[in-house]
């Protein structure tokens, strides 16, 4: 089981996840922190909120993203749930709830403000008539979970030897 | 004074004799070093080997697949500071960790291969990951000077820990249908990882996709000529209504209620 963290965001990752926290460089404005989670191999070129991966899911599979918002919607009507959903139920999983609609898939997508900081919550499932199986794995993985308050990144450390 | 000449001329041919050992005992270790493909200079451009091959087993002789053990999953951080983490017992697909160092000579030749598909030639659905060390022992800038993009790079000291890397650069392929590592070791030339994972591919036959997902090949335009092709061979042609839905209705028929499975 790894665990990884930058950002702010660390995750324990369930067994066969895979996932990555990052920042894409900003062209224009200010870009927040993403984490994405899968029990499939994620590609890099894969947009926010899966767009790339959804379509390599197997029925079996689970994705999911951890999106960060600007300070500014703090506050707002849209991130006033205080804290990550506790656990997902099966019924919250629609497959009306995606961004890209892929036959036998659904989704489900929460906002909520956490340590200070606005987030949402999508994930996605590969098959909905399995969602009895997969979704105790989007419950592991969300609750594994730590959100940090806002800090600046730690510079690396200098390396004792090559 | 006789005896002196002697005993001088016996000192020098005994010398000798020990000199012409020596020589033949050094002629033996470069033939043998030949023979595992060590050589000098750029390892992608050295004339291929008599041995195909130069993977070794963790116990000489004794070694097969199934000895290497389970492959641990890789975490730890990017070059520019983000957290990765990749698993390599979640696909049907064979998974090449390569460990490199950025400061390393011999893996120059890797970091450039590794990171060039067409060049490397590895076959289809072979997923390529970079592991250094971590930020305490490499500088990340220097890693990312060394990077891509093109595949995943993670820094992680505690990964080469796992996979008890004896140095650079050093290779690990793991089967992911199974998540158990199916070859490991040095090379000394591009050419043997393709090689490496062929044979591997070989051996275990070509049961892949068994999981069921999808095609990750398709983009852009043959991707749009593609779903052009099942369209019109369901009868949808450009124009059609149904490619115009009016209400949400039309996209999902049976939304409300969700039908029971």
């Amino acid at each position: 089981m790894a665990t990884i963290g930058a950002h702010g965001i660390t995750a324990r990752l369930p067994q066969g996840f895979e996932g990555r926290i990052f920042v894409r460089p900003a062209s224009v404005g200010v870009t927040y922190p993403v984490g994405q989670f899968a029990t499939f191999p994620i590609p890099d070129d894969i947009g926010d909120f899966g767009s790339g991966a959804v379509t390599l899911m197997g029925p079996s599979d689970v994705f999911s993203t951890l999106f960060e918002y600007g300070h500014e919607s703090v506050g707002t009507a849209l991130f006033a749930q205080q804290g990550r959903p506790d656990a997902l139920l099966e019924s919250d999983f629609s497959p009306i709830t995606l961004r890209r609609g892929i036959p036998g898939q659904s989704g489900t997508q929460w906002f909520f403000t956490e340590s200070g900081r606005p987030f949402a919550f999508y994930a996605v499932l590969g098959s909905h008539s399995q969602r009895a199986a997969l979704v105790p794995h989007v419950n592991t993985l969300l609750s594994s979970l730590v959100l940090s308050p806002a800090v600046s990144d730690v510079p690396a450390t200098r390396p004792q030897w090559n | 004074m006789v005896a002196l000449v002697i005993v001088s001329t016996f000192v020098v041919l005994m010398l000798g004799i020990l000199v012409a050992g020596l020589l033949r005992s050094h002629a033996d270790i470069l033939r043998a070093l030949h023979d595992l493909g060590a050589g000098v200079g750029d390892p992608s451009t050295a004339p291929a080997a008599a041995a195909p091959v130069t993977f070794t087993p963790p116990v000489p002789g004794l070694g097969t697949a199934s000895e290497l053990g389970i492959a641990p999953a890789i975490a730890g951080i990017t070059p520019t500071g983000d957290a990765r983490a990749v698993a390599v017992d979640n696909s049907d697909d064979f998974t090449l960790l390569g460990f490199l160092s950025s400061g390393c000579t011999g893996c120059a030749a890797f970091w450039d291969a590794l990171q060039d598909p067409g060049r490397l030639a590895l076959p289809d659905r072979t997923r390529v990951v970079i592991v250094t060390k971590g930020p305490d022992r490499e500088i990340p800038a220097e890693v990312q000077a060394k990077a891509t993009g093109r595949v995943p790079v993670v820094m992680s000291t505690e990964a080469w820990l796992d996979y008890q890397v004896p140095g650079s650069p050093f290779f690990v392929l793991v089967d992911g249908a199974t998540g158990r590592k199916v070859g490991q070791g040095v090379a000394s030339q591009v050419g043997q990882l393709t090689e490496l994972v062929r044979r591997a591919e070989h051996d275990r036959g070509h049961a892949g996709g068994s999981r069921g997902r999808g095609e990750a090949s398709l983009a852009g335009p043959a991707r749009e000529a593609a779903a052009d092709d099942i369209l019109a061979a369901a009868g949808i042609h450009p124009g059609d209504p149904s490619l115009y839905p009016q209400t949400l209705d039309d996209v999902f028929p049976h939304r409300n209620p969700v039908p029971a499975e």
